[in-house]
């Protein structure tokens, strides 16, 4: 009881503290300094019209590159603690005659919106996580629906792989054309799409690494709901 | 050409992809893998550090090609090219001290998170945006709550849990800075901030800083968020606990100090000084007092390791050249004598099984070398003559007494002394009891342990060149006004 | 004294430490870290908010002059996903945690640990 009112109180005090200085940022102002050079020059530098996925995988690409990063120690560190010497499903029974034949109507459904969320990326919101999570709530409406249902593990981790290795070699071939790491050579050096803004094959490359990195997220995101959910097989050892 | 330093950070992230399609390959190759790429890494960092120290001027990468603050830039300066240097000395010395001591698989997964936690504190020292330093601090913190737990006994996974609620809310209240100090300026670049800091109110600017340094000191073990300290680096796999205690947290203590000067011109800045010494002097404290009732050997050099960090922090929040310099000479030498430290401590353990008090009784005749090793790096730390770590102690004392803090130096001549009570009791406890029969060491460990012995020794006789090197550094941190005129900012007007 | 969306997400910063500090469920827990980490998404983005604008994308009319700030809503999107890892990290050594102590009572694993 104690422990809860000297919480309370300290929340309290840290809140008070939090709104004063709060009080020195006006909410609804115009304060953008770098924000207004992104929203001026967007068109021309990257060729999208979505300035938040220009901004992203552009401008402030460095940070995304951190991001796969970080959700790929997640699914690293997931496998790591969670490896046992043999795993199976434990699910006691099947799902119901709705939740099957509806996710084996749906799922193709599922996984053409979310291609299209990280296809469209540059022009409508969206972009490569929120694609990879609808492709991986696919894979988890098998898992739920069907009791034995298992990916395919020896394809999932190389592709995932393979996908962070593609990021980093769009990279790395900016180094090697335009000098300066994660540079936009197909949109600067190259040329290409610069009539087609507003429309599909524009942006330089951000489609491309919008998709690598929808794939690596779906893929990802799978790996990690499967390995919390096949748990050890005490076996005779 | 200075643009190819960006394989500093390219380099470690797409071998870590690549490790999957070497498991397909052969699962034998993984841990010689990880030790090659460590020593490319070596080699990146050494040509590095010698382009910035022969020119004199720091590399600047940036990101995609566009401009300051417009992008992202990497400023590879004094201090970077040096410890960048140091990350990757350490990483490659425990990526083969990993080869005999871990052995609970799944191996190919802590060769991946090995790499990515050497790859997020080599980001942590390189960059130049405040964001970009989030997203680099929580590729080190998410790297290392999986390395934590990955023994997966039960004690290893509750301090894994620990830290994972700790660093939670450390980084949220980062980002209510991060969110405070962009609201009221509008850039995240560091460079940027350090030419409109002067523009900022005062309540937001001292909350913003305080904010971000209680974010901050999660990762740095500053008390009071130090509590998961102690039980990772127990629980830990021991080539881990050597890299936590090496350069994850001077990495973390790096950001505190950069951020700190670079806001130097706010007028709310010498409250938020004085926070930090009272924050260090108290790290200091608990962290002799708990040290001395340990029975555990890496739990005790784990207090004594917590010790050492708060005097660095007192060192950065002296807020003069003087204490940046003594703190960052600290920082080296600091680096070099807990690496030998937990490298010795972790064989023990792997030879004898434990790290209690007990194993240690009668090492000098069971592990002469080993024994040894131990013996210059307790002495070290204590701050005897002859070793490097007297001198930057003393750097300490001079820069606390130069600022009027004469209880600073006070300080930490009484934390050498509670040291040396439990340091002595460990040596004598080494050689002067037990028995035992002398065992085989291992060449190539007993190798590395004889050249850390030796660089602690040369730098404590000669600690001239290292001391010109360590002042180069600490005005890097300091000198605010010659970091912004090294980048090249474009002017973005409002 | 300060708008709507600052009291917020302050409100759910204080909610979610308090959870984290007073539980001893570790699930519990969990969610209080997860409710602070979107509280101070919430107040990211109700900073780069300009009034009476819109969205940052600049087709059919948009233009320069009337959208909202594009940086903090990039920024979120970078916190978002770095919340799901650390959340997927934590839900993971609670397995593990289980599996061993079979309870999920803080009090409990550290009385178990000894």
């Amino acid at each position: 009881m104690v422990k809860r009112i000297l919480a309370i109180i300290m929340l309290l005090i840290v809140g008070f503290w939090m709104a004063n200085a709060l009080s020195g940022v006006p909410f609804g102002e115009d304060k953008m300094l770098v924000g207004k050079y992104y929203l001026e020059n967007v068109k021309e530098q990257t060729g999208a019209v979505n300035a938040v996925t220009a901004v992203v995988v552009n401008y402030r690409g460095f940070d995304t590159l951190g991001e796969v990063t970080v959700l790929f120690i997640a699914s690293t560190g997931v496998g790591a603690l969670l490896w046992r010497k043999k795993k199976e499903r434990t699910a006691k029974s099947e799902g119901s005659v709705v939740l099957r034949t509806g996710s084996r109507i749906l799922l193709p459904f599922i996984m053409l919106f979310g291609a299209y969320i990280f296809i469209h990326g540059h022009l409508t919101p969206g972009g490569g996580f929120p694609g990879g999570a609808t492709i991986a709530t696919a894979f988890l409406m098998l898992y739920l629906a069907f009791k034995d249902y298992e990916i395919e593990h020896k394809v999932f981790e190389p592709i995932e792989g393979l996908a962070g290795v593609g990021y980093v070699t769009v990279g790395l071939i900016g180094l090697a054309i335009g000098s300066y790491f994660l540079f936009d050579w197909i949109w600067q050096t190259w040329g290409w799409g610069h009539e087609n803004i507003g429309r599909l094959l524009s942006a330089g490359f951000i489609p491309i690494i919008y998709t690598l990195i929808g794939i690596k997220v779906g893929t990802e995101l799978t790996g990690i709901v499967d390995n919390m959910v096949r748990e050890e097989v005490k076996g005779n050892d | 050409m200075s643009q190819y330093a960006s394989l500093l950070i390219a380099l470690p992230l797409i071998s870590a992809f690549f490790v999957p399609i070497i498991k397909r390959i052969s699962r034998d190759a993984i841990m010689p893998y990880l030790s090659l790429i460590t020593l490319i890494q070596t080699g990146v960092a050494a040509w590095a550090f010698k382009e910035v120290y022969t020119t004199g001027k720091p590399i600047i990468i940036m990101a995609g090609g566009f401009k300051p603050p417009v992008g992202i830039n990497l400023y590879i300066g004094h201090f970077a090219a040096l410890f960048i240097l140091i990350v990757a000395l350490a990483s490659f010395i425990m990526a083969v001290f990993s080869r005999k001591a871990i052995s609970i698989e799944p191996k190919d997964k802590y060769a991946m998170l090995f790499l990515l936690l050497m790859l997020g504190a080599t980001g942590m020292i390189a960059t130049g945006d405040i964001f970009n330093l989030f997203v680099f601090m929580e590729i080190t913190s998410i790297s290392a709550y999986a390395l934590t737990g990955y023994n997966k006994t039960g004690e290893a996974s509750e301090a894994s849990m620990k830290y994972i609620i700790l660093g939670g809310i450390g980084s949220s209240f980062f980002l209510i800075g991060v969110a405070l100090l962009y609201g009221s300026l509008g850039t995240l670049n560091l460079a940027q901030i350090a030419q409109l800091a002067g523009n900022m109110n005062a309540t937001v600017a001292q909350a913003a800083l305080a904010l971000i340094i209680f974010g901050l000191a999660v990762e740095a073990e500053i008390f009071p968020l130090n509590a998961w300290a102690p039980d990772a680096y127990q629980g830990a796999p021991h080539p881990i606990t050597a890299m936590f205690s090496a350069f994850v947290v001077k990495a973390a203590l790096y950001a505190m100090a950069r951020i700190l000067y670079i806001t130097s011109s706010a007028s709310s800045w010498s409250n938020v000084l004085r926070l930090l010494i009272v924050l260090g002097t108290l790290t200091v404290i608990v962290g002799e007092m708990s040290a001395l009732r340990q029975k555990n050997v890496k739990r005790m050099l784990a207090y004594s390791s917590i010790a050492q960090v708060g005097l660095i922090a007192v060192g950065f929040a002296l807020g003069t050249q003087a204490g940046v310099n003594a703190s960052v000479f600290h920082m080296f030498n600091h680096a070099i004598v807990k690496a030998l430290l937990f490298l010795a401590a972790g064989y023990v353990a792997v030879e004898l099984g434990g790290t209690e008090l007990e194993k240690f009784e009668g090492l000098g005749r069971k592990m002469p070398l080993t024994a040894f090793s131990i013996t210059v790096g307790a002495v070290s730390i204590i701050g005897i003559p002859l070793f490097n770590v007297f001198w930057s102690k003393l750097r300490l004392i001079l820069a606390a007494l130069s600022a009027n803090y004469a209880w600073i130096a006070a300080l930490v001549l009484g934390a050498s002394v509670v040291e040396a009570v439990y340091y002595i009791r460990l040596i004598h406890l080494m050689w002067f009891k037990g028995e035992g029969e002398k065992m085989e060491e291992n060449f190539v460990l007993g190798g590395i342990m004889v050249l850390l012995v030796a660089a602690i020794i040369i730098i404590g006789v000669y600690p001239g060149p290292v001391w010109n090197i360590v002042q180069k550094a600490g005005s890097d941190l300091f000198n605010v006004a010659n970091y912004v005129k090294n980048v090249p900012l474009l002017g973005v007007s409002p | 004294m300060i708008s709507l969306y600052y009291f917020g997400a302050i409100s759910l910063i204080l909610i979610g430490m308090y959870a984290v500090l007073v539980k001893r469920n570790l699930l519990k827990m969990l969610v209080g870290l997860s409710i602070m980490e979107t509280g101070v998404n919430l107040l990211l983005i109700s900073i780069g908010y300009v009034s009476n604008r819109t969205a940052p994308i600049l087709s059919e009319g948009a233009t320069p002059q009337n959208t909202v700030d594009p940086i903090p809503q990039a920024l979120v999107l970078t916190a978002i996903v770095i919340g799901v890892a650390t959340t997927a990290l934590a839900l993971t050594v609670v397995i593990n945690l289980y599996s061993k102590y079979k309870t999920l009572d803080v009090e409990e694993i550290r009385r178990l640990r000894g």
